[in-house]
């Protein structure tokens, strides 16, 4: 790694004797980078691990803040509120792609230039230990013999798990209470302390619990089994309805204003690219059970493209969404 | 037992990490004496900067600032009347009185000692009994978080001043401030009036440095031609005799500040205000009335915020909940360094129990020796000429507020907030109750709806699960006792059970003539 460093250093540092005394190199001062979720949470832990790697090849620091509130509304409004000259960096999950649809903003990751879509997480079912339920088909089962009486955790409308709900409600039309908590952290805790039943959650937030059995997995919400999970079948196996909503998931990325550029959108892709391939990085990512994605450009744009369409429509047929996905142009996934 | 000593005394033995634990006590100290800076931001900013050190030189570094910034708190709330942190709310409340009469020393001596007692307590709890407390805490559900809040908001009674009425209505406008934002359960807005800078709520940093600091300094411009009081400055680390006197109620303070801090609801700012409220209960005949300097009303919340520290550890270190905002941000810090911070944490890396046990007893050393030294000089702070201490207010005031947030619409509630506390101490309503309501209208506010919304809206269901735990029955009752010894209601019972005069009869915390309601 230090090789590459001190390769990818000299060449910097070649590139700028090539172009001359002409122009200043970007970047010549300290980056912003503005977290939209609170220190301490997934997208904080993974920026903090990932940007370091990426300072040593910018040769600048990157100043992390943390900008939270409104889903993340008020961070993303803010970046888009600065100068496009690429000091100024959005390190975000995946909320803002529901602004539009939920009224919470006029702008999402469409607005903006994607640097690095660093990796997406896997959504799992999780329940109290001495829930009289084990798999999602005897969840469901046991829902419809009793409805209303299980009671999940929610994150607010356009969080992971009001989306996976809807997905779940959608194929099997069972009748749950949701209790809203401020994030899965919490309600995670209130799952062990009997509060709530059951708890759609990212792997990573639940892994520890569930290998120190403190609450079991009932169901894996991918298309194929996780190594971290390898009891567990995919919820594609139980419920076939769910092979058209996935592969889904949160996601983490960096992103900077639109008509930043082309130079700094550039050397910060090339940057954020090769940090995410830390082996540091990489480690963490798989401990916490999160996918590497690494992926900037098109192809980022496809991605965000296809989770927005997928997201906007599952929240406005479970009629939770303010505004139709057709009055932004979102397609209907096919 | 032979590895654990150890693992406990691993940073005690290392002149590195010895030196990292008083630097980063001493950098907290004064860290968490400004107000605005917080201890969470600094030690979040740390994980950036510690990123590629040793996790054990990082771990050094970012307990002694925790350890140290929840102490520092006091020291602005003492001397100027500007907690550095919501934790130092109510030592504000008799430690800059105690100041005006030229005990300020006095005050940061004995604030410091109890500080220190306070955080061995919890650090003592974590160590013997970490496993048990935190399943204990498991235990609360929404409703017994609503009823702490609820027990939490009764202090308006102690914080009135001369008139309840007043106090009620202070106490419900700070709740009304607390409501500002997204809702934090539907994302709904609320009192936005449609500005996106208002989705965040206001912050209660910031209504706490206006409504302290700023109208404090706005009513002593009233006095400008009084002569600042001289500072008693001779005996400034108590008498053991002193601490001794206290060490009951310092116990007390600690005990119940350990479980608050060790809840993953609650952290060192509730816990610091029940304290409060539990010393004023429990004290029959304070030398001095509470509100005017009591002693009794500085050692029970310093005594309680330090406990919170070892207390928040408990869920952290055993199940891998954090306890409050910055173990939050330890268990991040955890990850980044390559530990898998969770349940399993004990069994897969048993040192780590220990060492941070070692290294908060270390970081709470240091907070004795640093907190003791310097006092004179900060002590004199209060002496200066007005026109120098305003003006510093002032500014400390504002700097705080902008360093919040990093941002300006903050300075402005701050201001606001100052002047609106300035003209309701001149009409003789009490700030206290306001920042009271900020901070506790969420905790109340969340809780009621999740255990409403858990029973689908039933209140006869709801008013059930209250006497479906011995835990949800101990906190109703108490709150209905303390309800209950306020009314005329309960003076007629009392009357009818004194007619066999009984001398004791006060003995009885219920009882108590001033305990809040």
């Amino acid at each position: 790694m230090k090789k590459a460093l001190i390769k990818t250093l000299a060449g910097v540092t070649f590139a700028g004797l090539l172009a001359g005394t002409a122009q200043a190199q970007y970047p010549e001062k300290d980056l912003q980078g503005i977290i939209q979720w609170g220190a301490g949470g997934s997208t904080d832990t993974v920026m903090r691990s990932v940007t370091p790697h990426a300072e040593d090849i910018l040769g600048r620091d990157v100043i992390m803040t943390n900008k939270t509130g409104g889903v993340g509304a008020i961070a993303t409004k803010y970046v888009n509120a600065m100068k496009a000259d690429g000091y100024t960096l959005l390190m975000g999950a995946e909320n803002p792609q529901m602004y539009k649809v939920l009224g919470l903003a006029d702008i999402d990751y469409g607005d903006m230039i994607p640097i690095n879509v660093l990796a997406r997480g896997t959504p799992i079912f999780v329940a109290r230990n001495d829930a009289p339920f084990n798999t999602m088909k005897e969840l469901v089962e046991y829902t419809k013999k009793h409805p209303g009486e299980i009671k999940t955790g929610s994150t607010g409308p356009g969080g992971l798990t009001s989306i996976v709900l809807a997905m779940l409600e959608a194929e099997t039309h069972i009748d749950f209470t949701g209790v809203p908590y401020d994030g899965d952290g919490p309600a995670l805790t209130a799952l062990q302390g009997g509060a709530i039943d059951i708890m759609p959650a990212v792997l990573g937030a639940a892994i520890e619990h569930i290998k120190a059995g403190r609450m079991k997995v009932i169901g894996l919400v991918d298309t194929q089994s996780s190594p971290l999970l390898p009891d567990t079948a995919p919820i594609t196996e139980e419920i076939p309805g769910f092979n058209k909503y996935l592969p889904w998931g949160p996601f983490f990325g960096v992103f900077v204003k639109k008509d930043t550029p082309a130079e700094a959108v550039e050397k910060l892709t090339a940057a954020y690219h090769e940090a995410a391939q830390n082996p540091d990085f990489k480690d963490l990512m798989d401990k916490r059970g999160f996918t590497i994605m690494n992926i900037s450009g098109d192809e980022a744009a496809k991605f965000l493209d296809s989770y927005r369409s997928v997201s906007s429509w599952i929240v406005y047929d479970a009629g939770f969404a303010k505004h139709s996905p057709e009055e932004f142009g979102i397609k209907r996934p096919e | 037992m032979l590895e654990a000593l150890q693992y406990f005394s691993m940073a005690w033995v290392s002149p590195q990490l010895l030196f990292l634990t008083a630097l980063g006590t001493f950098l907290g100290i004064y860290v968490g004496a400004i107000p605005g800076l917080s201890v969470t931001m600094a030690v979040s900013i740390l994980i950036s900067f510690t990123f590629a050190w040793d996790i054990n030189n990082a771990l050094c570094l970012m307990v002694g600032v925790y350890m140290g910034g929840v102490y520092g708190g006091s020291r602005t709330a003492i001397l100027l009347n500007i907690p550095g942190a919501p934790s130092a709310i109510a030592t504000a409340l008799d430690g800059f009185p105690m100041a005006q009469k030229g005990e300020a020393g006095r005050a940061i001596g004995l604030s410091t000692v109890m500080s220190v007692v306070g955080g061995f307590i919890g650090i003592f709890i974590l160590a013997i009994a970490a496993p048990h407390i935190s399943e204990f805490a498991l235990t609360f559900q929404p409703r017994d978080y609503m009823m702490l809040g609820i027990m939490g908001i009764m202090l308006v009674g102690s914080l009135s001043g001369e008139s309840l009425t007043k106090g009620i209505f202070a106490g419900a406008f700070g709740m009304l401030v607390g409501t500002v934002g997204l809702d934090p359960l539907t994302a709904e807005e609320r009192f936005t009036f449609g500005a996106v800078e208002l989705w965040n709520g206001i912050n209660p940093v910031a209504v706490m440095i206006g409504m302290f600091g700023l109208s404090e300094a706005l009513m002593q411009l009233h006095h400008l031609d009084k002569v600042a009081l001289k500072q008693k400055l001779d005996r400034i680390i108590p008498a053991w005799a002193d601490v001794r006197k206290y060490l009951s109620l310092s116990t007390q303070s600690s005990v119940l500040g350990t479980i608050i801090g060790a809840l993953p609801g609650t952290g060192g700012d509730i816990a610091a205000l029940m304290a409060y409220d539990h010393a004023k209960r429990v004290t029959k005949n304070p030398k001095v009335p509470f509100g005017k300097g009591a002693k009794e009303g500085l050692i029970a919340p310093e005594s309680a915020n330090n406990a919170a520290v070892g207390g928040a550890y408990i869920p952290m270190l055993t199940l891998g909940i954090p306890g409050d905002a910055v173990t939050a941000v330890f268990i991040g810090a955890l990850f980044i360094h390559g530990l898998n911070p969770g349940p399993l944490l004990l069994t897969e890396r048993p040192e780590m129990f220990w060492f941070t046990v070692g290294n908060l007893t270390l970081a709470n050393i240091f907070v004795l020796i640093f907190g003791l030294t310097g006092i004179k000089l900060f002590a004199r702070i209060v002496e200066c000429p007005k026109g120098i201490l305003i003006p510093l207010i002032f500014l400390l005031s504002i700097v705080g507020a902008y360093a919040i947030n990093n941002s300006v619409a903050d300075i402005w509630w701050m201001l606001g907030f100052g002047v609106l506390g300035y003209f309701m101490k001149l009409y003789g309503y009490q700030v206290g109750p306001v920042i009271l309501g900020v901070i506790l209208s969420r905790l109340v506010d969340e809780n009621w709806r999740r255990a409403i919304i858990s029973e689908r809206g039933d209140l006869g269901e709801f008013f059930g699960q209250l006497f479906s735990s011995p835990l949800s029955i101990v906190l109703f009752s108490i709150i209905t006792l303390v309800f209950v010894s306020q009314t005329p209601l309960w003076t007629q019972l009392k009357r009818c059970f004194k007619r066999p005069p009984r001398p004791d009869d006060s003995a009885h915390p219920g009882k108590s003539k001033d305990a809040a309601a």
